[in-house]
């Protein structure tokens, strides 16, 4: 492309540009503007550069050299999550992982696949799809969001329901440590290896125990048989009462969406319109898979919970094309609310589904006290809340509201026994709302754990955990929440 | 000195605010079209730029963000900023793929107006551009003799030895090769019907209609333009040429030269006043013609002129689709695939039509192209302002045309440039032709002449 000759007297930009050489690296303001943010825009800072290594070798030069000159550097994919994990705080050297974006090697007897960080989650469905296989975890963001992104947050999606989240189909990591040493875990296919599962530990690290440049995935068979319902509530509680029952009735569908009014109005003016009503108060969007023989009984079964719970519509997907439209009006949700709003903040909260009706309410309260709307598209089955809260951040003190309104949402929903994340992660986002669920000496031992891999804290600081300093003043509230 | 210039510019009528953040010059971005965005990025994939680079600022995310700075005042109109906004493509396929419908490209022009005000073109660059956009295309009769004299090149044996001497070798590659697949110039239309302003429709006339002959087009792909009269007097349409018509502007307006492009919009305005239907062959000309009202969002005077012309606009697969065109009679038997025009598919969302017009042909087989709306590359001039970027985008763009077909069809001259060259440069024997082409070729062998593409 365009020659870009250095043009700078930064002498670690200098030597960053050795490694990765000239056409790697940004280091200009217009350029590194685009890196201030991640797709959680409140928060953004400057990084000092970007590189983009080609190898899991550049990675590792990159990253020993940073550690030697104590350079602050974090990872980044593409750019899509949603709790701040990617922004460069401390005006990180951002290491871009979007030009190490090959599939390495499909094994489909053993039913897995080697891809680099930088490969898109959809691409891997794509790439296996016609020889009757996919990859499971889908989070809505699949179109162009990285697998390593997906393994740093743990990732998530409207069909983990039934098959898992991104930690349940890793079967290998290559990683650069943080002072530069690389090393694999896992990737040999024992299922349950000796020691510490060091995966699982790697997997939602949000980027602060090493930077993955290699991964094993499993792959699945393609279920023989799909239908997808569309039901249609005037009251919310019906919709809820009917997620409930359908779980209840030993249904595990693939997925359970809904999504409320403010949700559909902001999907019906956007880009991917189904027709939904305008004045209905919720719909339901679920889907069954597997084996042929049994598929229809399901489908029977949910229609019948949702004509109980007073349903005013509830029809099944006739053609892949329409099962298809279905799901981009849903996938597309977040970005449609661009079509009703400036801004939005997306929370993440996870609550026990039985409470689902009191927590919406609840949310609505919230909505109304801070008078900003709020919407809900969310993975309902396993009662993952994603309140949309809509906000113009170039009003005076709305961001400010809007970020206490989406705390209040993440407490109410601890406080009924949930979580405040499900699959976005803490990030910086929600890292003072780890208080709401953890102690001080929790949080203490899990960055006891992040010091061994991570002892000089260059990778990625300041994220996942609350910082010290506000220890004492949110104790308190930590314990009245507990 | 900025202020000095800034003030100017405020006393100017078309300029309704003075300033937007570090936007200074009249006629100021829209910022409605970056609050749609919510920096989402599932547009990150559709863009070509970000497929080959994987850099933010060269996504039409990172490209709204930086727009949106700049209006928030934290980024200033620097040379620096010329790289993310210029190396886009303006292929519209981000707007496809945008939940929220942002128009990523008609900021990108905006800003572009802005950007080339605050940092103008110097040296070399500078006249070509101004010889180019400024001093040839907007007019006919110039460009008529710029293709005269190609033409004398071709056909008088000079370019037989430019060709053999290696005298090409000191022109940069890319010219180099952009001169190896130039079409053999005909006689533009204009100057073929000068004196019949009106070609009758065959048989009965069901409507009138006037074609825009377009700039280069005219020069390079008469026979295009021949095609499409013919095509639409075989279904019942009278054809003009109206003779003050220029060039559409989508090239200037695409260089940040908005001026010169409401210069040529008022005038091609003012020239199809009279007509009910302006017909298109070329997609990014359609395109721009239908997006007139945008230059003239501060003149509401001019602004209402622009939709009522816009709303007249068609292009000519998706006209002849709409009203009905008849069925080729004739069997053609060729392999064929459809690459979308960004223009076309992602700027007018005119998918179907050219499709349908193609399968309607007898003994047509249409093969499916992957991919088929991603840009090609060509992009107007990007690919002679940008030819590493172009070259890339259509080496990705090579992978997915299927090997196994005689020709592959569009409805775009300056994407039939750019592929003529991506097939040239892969040695494959493929033709390249025009959607219109093909109907015409059909058409013909009905009536029993022997014609080849």
């Amino acid at each position: 492309m365009r020659k870009r000759p250095i043009a700078t007297n930064d002498p670690h930009i200098q030597a960053l540009a050795r490694i990765v050489g000239e056409q790697a690296i940004l280091y200009r303001k217009e350029d590194l503007m685009a890196y201030d943010c991640d797709g959680f825009t409140v928060h953004r800072h400057l990084p000092r550069a970007v590189v983009f290594p080609n190898s899991t070798e550049q990675v590792a030069t990159i990253v020993k050299y940073c550690h030697e000159h104590d350079l602050p550097f974090l990872a980044r994919g593409a750019g899509t999550g949603l709790s701040g994990g990617a922004i460069p705080l401390n005006g990180e050297v951002v290491i871009s992982l979007t030009r190490m974006k090959r599939l390495l090697h499909v094994d489909l007897e053993n039913r897995r696949a080697v891809v680099e960080p930088g490969f898109v989650n959809l691409k891997l469905t794509n790439s296996v799809a016609h020889r009757g296989y996919y990859y499971a975890p889908d989070p809505s963001s699949q179109y162009c969001c990285t697998i390593g992104g997906n393994v740093a947050e743990n990732a998530g999606g409207a069909h983990c329901l039934k098959y898992g989240v991104t930690t349940n189909h890793i079967l290998g990591l290559e990683v650069v440590l943080p002072n530069g040493e690389v090393i694999e875990i896992g990737g040999n296919g024992v299922p349950d290896p000796p020691g510490y599962d060091l995966l699982g530990l790697l997997t939602g690290s949000e980027g602060t125990l090493g930077i993955v440049t290699k991964i094993t995935v499993r792959l699945l068979k393609n279920p023989e048989a799909k239908q997808t319902v569309l039901a249609y509530f005037d009251e919310v509680e019906d919709a809820s009462q009917t997620v409930s029952d359908i779980i209840s009735a030993g249904i595990v569908p693939a997925a359970l969406e809904m999504m409320d009014q403010t949700a559909i109005e902001a999907v019906e003016a956007a880009a991917f319109p189904v027709g939904h009503p305008k004045d209905i108060a919720a719909l339901l969007l679920i889907e069954v898979d597997g084996i042929s023989a049994g598929i229809d009984e399901q489908i029977n079964d949910i229609l019948t919970i949702c004509r109980r719970h007073h349903v005013r519509e509830v029809k099944v997907a006739q053609s892949e094309e329409e099962r298809a439209r279905w799901w981009a009006n849903r996938k597309t949700g977040f970005g449609a609310m661009g079509a009703i709003s400036p801004d939005y903040l997306v929370q993440d909260g996870v609550i026990p589904r039985s409470r689902l009706p009191e927590v919406l309410r609840e949310i609505a309260d919230i909505s109304r006290k801070y008078g900003l709307r709020i919407a809900n598209i969310f993975h309902a089955g396993d009662g993952n809340l994603h309140p949309l809260v809509l906000f113009d951040a170039s009003k005076p003190g709305e961001t400010e509201r809007a970020l206490a309104a989406g705390s209040e949402c993440l407490k109410a929903c601890a406080a009924v026994g949930g979580s405040i994340t499900g699959e976005h992660g803490v990030g910086i986002e929600k890292k003072e709302e780890m208080r709401f669920i953890f102690t001080d000496e929790e949080i203490l031992a899990q960055t006891a754990i992040r010091d061994v891999f991570n002892p000089k804290n260059l990778l990625n600081a300041g994220k996942l955990f609350p910082t010290p300093g506000r220890c004492v003043e949110t104790k308190q509230a930590s314990s009245t929440v507990k | 000195m900025m202020s000095t210039m800034a003030n100017e510019r405020a006393d100017s009528p078309a300029c309704a605010t003075a300033s937007l953040g570090n936007y200074r010059f009249g006629d100021l971005p829209d910022p409605s079209k970056w609050a749609d965005c919510v920096h989402c990025g599932m547009c990150l994939e559709s863009c070509p730029t970000y497929e080959q680079t994987g850099e933010e600022q060269h996504s039409p995310r990172g490209r709204v963000h930086l727009m949106k700075s700049v209006g928030e005042g934290k980024l200033d109109l620097t040379p620096d900023l010329l790289d993310p906004i210029f190396t886009c493509l303006d292929c519209r396929a981000c707007t496809t793929a945008c939940p929220a419908d942002v128009d990523v490209g008609g900021l990108i022009e905006q800003v572009r107006g802005q950007l080339r005000q605050a940092v103008p073109l110097a040296g070399w660059k500078a006249l070509v551009s101004g010889l180019f956009l400024k001093g040839i295309f907007p007019h006919p009769s110039r460009l008529d003799w710029l293709g005269r004299l190609l033409k004398l090149y071709q056909k008088s044996g000079l370019q037989t030895v430019a060709r053999k001497t290696g005298l090409l070798r000191v022109m940069p590659d890319h010219l180099a090769e952009m001169e190896a697949i130039l079409p053999s110039v005909g006689t533009p239309v204009r100057r073929k019907y000068k004196h019949q302003p009106l070609i009758k429709a065959k048989g009965e006339t069901k409507r009138t209609v006037a074609i825009l002959t377009g700039c280069v087009m005219d020069v390079m792909f008469s026979d295009i333009n021949e095609a499409t009269i013919r095509v639409l007097t075989h279904n019942g349409n009278d054809v003009v040429i109206v003779p003050n018509q220029t060039c559409c502007g989508a090239l200037h307006v695409h260089a940040g030269d908005r001026e010169t492009g409401r210069k040529l919009a008022k005038q091609n305005i003012e020239a199809f006043q009279d007509v009910d239907h302006v017909i298109v062959n070329a997609a990014g000309c359609g395109c721009m013609l239908k997006e007139y009202p945008e230059l003239f969002r501060n003149d509401p005077e001019w602004h209402e002129k622009a939709e009522q012309f816009a709303a007249k606009v068609e292009d000519v697969s998706k006209f002849l689709h709409d009203t009905g065109f008849k069925p080729p009679k004739a069997e053609l038997n060729v392999r064929l695939t459809y690459h979308d025009a960004c223009h076309l598919a992602h700027g007018q969302g005119i998918r179907q039509e050219p499709r349908a017009l193609i399968e309607s042909i007898p003994g047509v087989e249409m093969v499916a192209m992957p991919n088929a709306d991603r840009c090609c590359g060509s992009a107007g001039i990007y690919n002679l302002t940008h030819p590493d970027m172009a070259q890339a985008v259509l080496e990705s763009k090579m992978q997915h045309v299927p090997q196994d077909v005689e020709l592959i069809s569009m409805g775009n001259p300056g994407c039939m440039l750019q592929m003529a060259l991506g097939v040239m440069k892969h040695g494959r024997n493929q033709k390249i032709v025009h959607t219109v082409q093909l109907l015409d070729w059909a058409y013909q062998k009905e009536e029993g002449k022997d014609v080849r593409i």
